[in-house]
């Protein structure tokens, strides 16, 4: 096998850029190489970058982990840390705006294919050997046969633009393009570099970073201290932007940091809820007089206006303006302030009666074209419930029943803007009033808030409860799966699939483990989209991140969200969720598993639940069937 | 700044913008009191296209200081193509940065124009041992008969003798060719030479001139770069690069 290294034998052709110095050696010329070598001052070569990758996949500690990113960030010049910062996530921009690589497999390999001139098949079927694009690739390149009239050095930047480019390109001839851009790195890259750029493409780069880590690291890096993560935490809260973060500490320090303030337009990380099961659990956790808010089956969204000017987030921070046209038309005329933040529960509901509708109907909306059918045809209410900034100024650590009644200053009421309806409550009885009122209008329960705490962007705290109504399901709670496989149907369910096959997320090693499959809950619509949008998401290989023994007749990416219910959690010898947790070899599965007809596509996969709740949900089942042993 | 180039017909410029449009997406013009040129690589760096365009080949051209000028390749593909066989096309610039685009008598497009941010393209300077001449429609069938076995052509001469091959999983063809005064016009080769070229870029490229021009000549050395001129009447130059193949 020959290597093609840097020095080919076809160096003479690579050189051509010294050569042109030859043909043309004027002045001009030597002003526009000073230019050149200044711009290359602040170069950061991409080997550096894999080779901190490589080290970082071999480890799973957090303190090597940090160690490795330390060392990492210490030799980033501070314009290319944001870069940096972004691609060890795997991504391009902070995700709130929507820059997405969006490379299928196939074309991937195409792209190897052309920079090696080996044929599709036998990187195919490389690729089924060891299960991983990048690694083939590394391996095919080693044996590349097609040779370049120019060879450019592989740097942070170019890698960078190189995927933004990609990223951006739109029109009949953008897969040709992306190819080619694709395949102008592997030309260049190093077999290493290469599995890289291509694991950053395919999105299957897994670091095993988590955002903590990450800013650990920065604080270390540029402050020389670790506690200082707290300053930087509290930044990431406010802005959802880690490379912003990295770019501020990197050049600001922590008195940057420390000045941090929201940006308008910038999504707050939303503050979540931890869940209780029953009136007496509530009141025991959150003292003797709290606020109760009907828990709206609808989606949270969290509203920047200024002016006319509304731009929505989702609850993964999705901008999902695009889908609610008549929130931005409408809202404007409700809101008395010049620069705002809002959290709203935008819901379906019936136009005659003004019923709520359930969650499933705003599904509707979630397309590309003919929204403005969508939006008569399923009209909702925008339902208020915080305020999170206000004319310049942070509202986060105001107590909430400030926020509260400044929100209601805020939002002039209508048929369209509502305030969420909410009560202070002071014991069970309360409690159990509210939360049979909220059902019997179309909510899922009730939201428990303290009255004096701030609002915790980003993090799940005990300030914050929900309550939900049990249902028939034993369980007393549904529980959001990641789809992960499926199985062809047969009769009426011929040419669909049948059967998911389902699993739970294990948020220590960024895995989805499966928990069960599920054939019933279906309609045929349902089937019939599921379909739809399952077969985008199908993969040649499992993806690595699936963790499941059982085979399945197709793989998919582990991105669609749906919610099941099911009679109890039982132990199993083939399911991998919890696995070794309770008994060896053993995981936990679901027994009866039954669709309830929502699919949660407003949450990503590492939003599903979690083996620690599933766990939780066992072992709380547990001890009521120890209790009733007992009596 | 005065800029206006008026062709007699619209065939060159259609094939030019068509084999430009098989390697790049933005494409950087230059023009001067000499004609109007273009450079440009392919993003994997594999095939080059050079291209020179003299003020003789125009029916009416004027220039008076040098320009450069970015287009979408693909817009300017579509916009062109609207243009029948005998329409004129007439391009300037205006003072908005927008391409002012006349066919035939009274269609006038106007189209932006996008900064270019090409640098300049050096040519490979090496040496070509073997040179075949032959008509383009004969070369674009053997680049069909090779396509049929193989994603690569092998271009082999010896004792002024040639042959054309390709070999893949199925099965391997092999043409030969000699010297004709109709097809094949000229095979010459001051040393044997044999090289392997990707039809992924021949193929288009000999597609978009193809029909254009009445022949073509193909020169390389044994695992160089190969360097084919197309031949069309007005155009001065049109010259594609392509990188080899070698074994491994």
């Amino acid at each position: 096998m020959k290597s093609w290294g840097r020095a080919s034998p076809l160096g003479f052709l690579r050189q051509l850029g010294q050569h042109r110095k030859f043909l043309n050696p004027n002045k001009e010329q030597d002003r526009i190489q000073t230019f050149i070598q200044d711009h290359e001052s602040y170069r950061v070569e991409f080997s550096i970058l894999a080779d901190a990758f490589s080290k970082m996949e071999a480890t799973k500690k957090r303190l090597e982990l940090t160690q490795h990113l330390v060392e990492l960030f210490e030799k980033t010049p501070q314009d290319v840390i944001s870069k940096i910062v972004y691609l060890l996530q795997g991504k391009l921009r902070p995700d709130f705006e929507g820059v997405e690589l969006g490379v299928a497999e196939k074309l991937a390999i195409r792209a190897i294919s052309k920079s090696s001139g080996i044929p599709v098949k036998k990187i195919e079927s490389e690729y089924r050997k060891g299960g991983d694009l990048g690694y083939a690739a590394s391996v095919i390149l080693e044996q590349k046969t097609q040779t370049t009239f120019l060879m450019e050095d592989i740097t942070v930047e170019r890698v960078y633009e190189t995927l933004y480019k990609i990223a951006k390109l739109e029109g009949s001839r953008s897969q040709d393009m992306k190819m080619k851009y694709i395949s102008s790195l592997l030309n260049d890259a190093t077999p290493v570099e290469a599995s890289f750029i291509l694991k950053i493409l395919l999105g299957t780069l897994r670091l095993g970073i988590a955002e903590n880590t990450v800013m650990d690291a920065l604080a270390v890096a540029f402050t020389g201290n670790k506690e200082n993560r707290k300053v930087l935490e509290h930044a990431y809260n406010v802005s959802s932007d880690l490379g912003k973060v990295a770019e501020i500490v990197a050049n600001k320090g922590i008195e940057g940091a420390e000045k941090f303030e929201i940006n308008l337009f910038n999504p707050i990380r939303p503050m979540l809820a931890d869940r209780v099961k029953s009136e007496e659990e509530a009141v025991e956790k959150m003292g003797d007089r709290f606020a109760a808010e009907y828990k709206l089956d609808g989606e949270r969204v969290q509203l920047h206006v200024e002016g006319e000017r509304v731009v929505l987030f989702s609850r993964s921070l999705e901008n999902i303006s695009s889908y609610y046209p008549d929130i931005i038309e409408k809202i404007p005329k409700s809101i008395q302030a010049d620069k705002v933040i809002l959290e709203a529960e935008a819901v379906a509901i019936n136009e005659n009666t003004g019923e709520f509708l359930p969650f499933q109907e705003l599904m509707h909306r979630r397309r590309k074209y003919k929204i403005e059918k969508a939006v008569s045809k399923y009209p909702i209410t925008v339902n208020f419930f915080d305020v999170l900034y206000y004319n310049g100024k942070s509202c986060l650590d105001l107590a909430y029943e400030e926020r509260r009644s400044l929100l209601e200053k805020i939002v002039k009421e209508d048929e369209y803007a509502k305030h969420v309806p909410m009560s202070i409550v002071t014991n069970k009885n309360e409690i159990e009033e509210f939360l049979e009122n909220s059902i019997n209008s179309g909510c899922e329960g009730l939201m428990l808030k303290m009255l004096d705490k701030p609002y915790q962007a980003g993090s799940r705290g005990n300030y914050w409860l929900k309550l939900k109504r049990e249902y028939r399901n034993e369980l007393g709670d549904s529980l959001d799966l990641v789809v992960i496989g499926a199985f062809f149907g047969k009769g009426r369910r011929t040419g669909r699939y049948g059967t998911l096959l389902l699993a739970s997320y294990d948020d220590d090693q960024d895995t989805f483990t499966s928990i069960c499959k599920v054939g019933t809950g279906f309609t045929d619509e349902d089937l019939d989209q599921l379909y739809q949008i399952l077969s985008d998401k199908v993969t040649i290989k499992k993806n690595p991140r699936i963790d499941s023994e059982m085979e399945a007749d197709v793989w998919f990416e582990p991105e669609l969200v749906i919610e099941v219910v099911a009679s109890e959690i039982t132990l199993s010898p083939i399911h991998k969720a919890a696995r070794d947790t309770i008994r060896k070899d053993t995981g936990l599965a679901l027994r009866f598993p039954k669709f309830t007809g929502k699919i949660r596509v407003e949450k990503a996969a590492e939003d599903a639940s979690t083996n620690e709740e599933v766990l939780t949900l066992f072992k709380g089942q547990r001890k009521v069937a120890h209790d009733k042993n007992l009596i | 700044m005065t800029f206006e180039a008026k062709t007699s017909g619209s065939d060159d410029l259609k094939a030019i913008i068509s084999a430009i449009s098989t390697l790049v997406e933005e494409a950087t013009f230059v023009a001067t009191a000499e004609g109007i040129t273009f450079r440009g690589m392919d993003p994997s760096h594999v095939a080059l296209i050079d291209i020179s365009w003299p003020n003789s080949a125009f029916e009416k051209y004027e220039c008076d200081s040098d320009i450069k000028f970015g287009v979408r390749i693909d817009e300017f593909s579509k916009l062109i193509k609207r243009a029948e066989k005998k329409d004129s096309i007439e391009i300037s610039i205006s003072d908005q940065n927008m391409l002012l685009v006349t066919v035939g008598k009274n269609k006038k497009y106007k189209m932006r124009l996008i900064e270019s941010s090409a640098t300049d393209t050096p040519l490979p300077k090496i040496p070509y041992d073997s040179k075949i001449t032959l008509s383009s429609s004969k070369f674009d069938k053997i680049l069909g008969d090779v396509q049929v076995v193989s994603d690569y052509l092998t271009m082999h001469t010896y004792d002024s003798k040639a042959d054309f091959s390709g070999k893949g999983d199925s099965g391997e063809v092999i043409i030969e060719l000699e010297k004709d005064s109709e097809e094949i016009q000229e095979i010459t080769s001051k040393e044997d030479s044999i090289g392997t070229y990707s039809l992924e870029y021949l193929n288009p490229v000999v597609k978009a001139v193809g029909t254009t021009a009445g022949h073509i000549t193909c020169e390389f050395s044994s695992a160089k770069p190969l360097r084919i001129e197309f031949k069309v009447a007005n155009i001065g130059r049109i010259h594609f690069y392509l990188a080899p193949r070698v074994e491994s």
